[in-house]
């Protein structure tokens, strides 16, 4: 999977909108959206945000975890427990990505947030290689891992699905009666 | 997840993988156990006609595995050192230490082939080679997905073909989330091959 194709997925977010427009209800195969009135805020997808903001015709408001304070809380959270974290939504990284680049006037302090973001991030998948690492080691059979966003499972997909690939081939050399019996003879 | 071309790719003996067949030319050190009439060509140190039994020479490993039985009355391959008593406890003290890229580049197929021939070490063998990759596992891991943008040679030299492969997919991922990261991923941007060619533009040719 592509990363353009996990943020394809997070457009779908919904984030709240100031029009500066006004547009009567429109009904779309995925749902109703509006009214628009000019001042008054409305929920709709990142999608249309993004397209709207970039034609000027509205000002996108900051989600509700996208502050200096909560991320900070969010940050050490982190830190301290060595289990994942919830995430204050399970697109993050996609969000803070594509709302500061299009939207950072509207978001206070956009550069602090950016780095809080990429320490979160950053420390997420430290602690995804730790648990790949003590997976392959201690040779489990399966490994529940709560609270992970699709962006970081799909960084270490290929690279953990081939590795886990080559220990079965070379546990399976284990098997008795089956030693290297099993691999196609030229 | 794995659509069927990456399965493919995937199993370690595959006959049409350029890997495996440069594994297979790998050669081993084996001893005749039958007389092999006229095929005395085959040893280059030898000027008879025939290759008596007890002769010691290198075949490819696609040779000594066709021509392997079990009752032995062909040939018996000799262990290479790399898989031997002696080696086997450096892998099991450090795995890390060891340039599996100068052990012969194909320690694991290799290894993996090995034990086709019935060593009496078959056991120790797999296990061992099964510890050396776990053991690695985590350098490799490490280097893969956080070298970004850098001469990744000096990581490379010391790895064997198959931690090649898994280090290529681990950049691919690194390097696919950085120039997402970017906002390199959705810009389009001139193919190579038009590029090199220097193609020509529409105006130049009506000219």
């Amino acid at each position: 999977m592509d990363p353009s194709e996990v943020e394809f997925l997070a457009e779908k977010e919904l984030v709240k909108i100031i029009p500066n427009f006004s547009l009567d209800k429109i009904y779309l195969i995925g749902g109703d959206l509006g009214p628009f009135n000019p001042g008054l805020p409305v929920d709709v997808p990142l999608w249309l945000a993004l397209n709207f903001k970039q034609r000027q015709k509205c000002r996108i408001i900051p989600p509700d975890w996208m502050d200096v304070e909560k991320l900070e809380e969010i940050r050490e959270l982190e830190k301290r427990e060595e289990a994942f974290t919830p995430v204050p939504s399970p697109y993050y990284m996609e969000l803070t990505k594509l709302l500061l680049n299009h939207a950072s006037d509207n978001i206070p302090k956009a550069d602090e947030i950016r780095t809080l973001v990429k320490d979160i991030w950053d420390t997420r998948i430290a602690k995804l290689r730790l648990s790949a690492d003590s997976f392959i080691s201690q040779q489990e059979a399966h490994a529940k891992l709560d609270n992970l966003t699709l962006m970081e499972i799909n960084t270490i997909r290929e690279f953990l699905l081939d590795s886990l690939n080559c220990m079965y081939k070379l546990r399976s050399n284990l098997q008795p009666g089956s030693s290297g019996r099993t691999f196609t003879d030229f | 997840m794995l659509s069927e071309a990456e399965a493919l790719k995937n199993s370690f003996e595959n006959f049409l993988s350029l890997d495996d067949i440069l594994l297979s030319h790998q050669r081993l050190p084996v001893r005749t156990e039958c007389a092999f009439p006229r095929l005395g060509f085959l040893d280059r140190s030898s000027d008879s006609e025939d290759l008596p039994e007890g002769t010691k020479m290198e075949l490819p490993l696609w040779l000594s595995k066709g021509l392997y039985e079990r009752k032995r009355r062909v040939l018996s391959v000799k262990l290479p050192n790399v898989y031997r008593e002696g080696w086997r406890t450096v892998f099991t003290a450090d795995p890390n230490v060891v340039n599996l890229h100068k052990m012969g580049p194909y320690y694991y197929g290799l290894g993996s082939q090995m034990l086709h021939f019935d060593s009496p070490e078959n056991t120790d063998i797999a296990q061992t080679l099964l510890q050396t990759f776990i053991g690695r596992f985590r350098r490799v891991m490490d280097c893969s997905q956080n070298a970004y943008n850098e001469d990744t040679s000096s990581l490379l030299e010391r790895l064997d073909c198959l931690e090649k492969a898994l280090f290529q997919a681990g950049q691919s991922g690194l390097n696919g989330f950085q120039s997402w990261e970017k906002g390199r991923a959705s810009q389009l941007t001139a193919s190579s091959l038009v590029l090199n060619y220097r193609k020509r533009k529409m105006a130049d040719v009506e000219d």
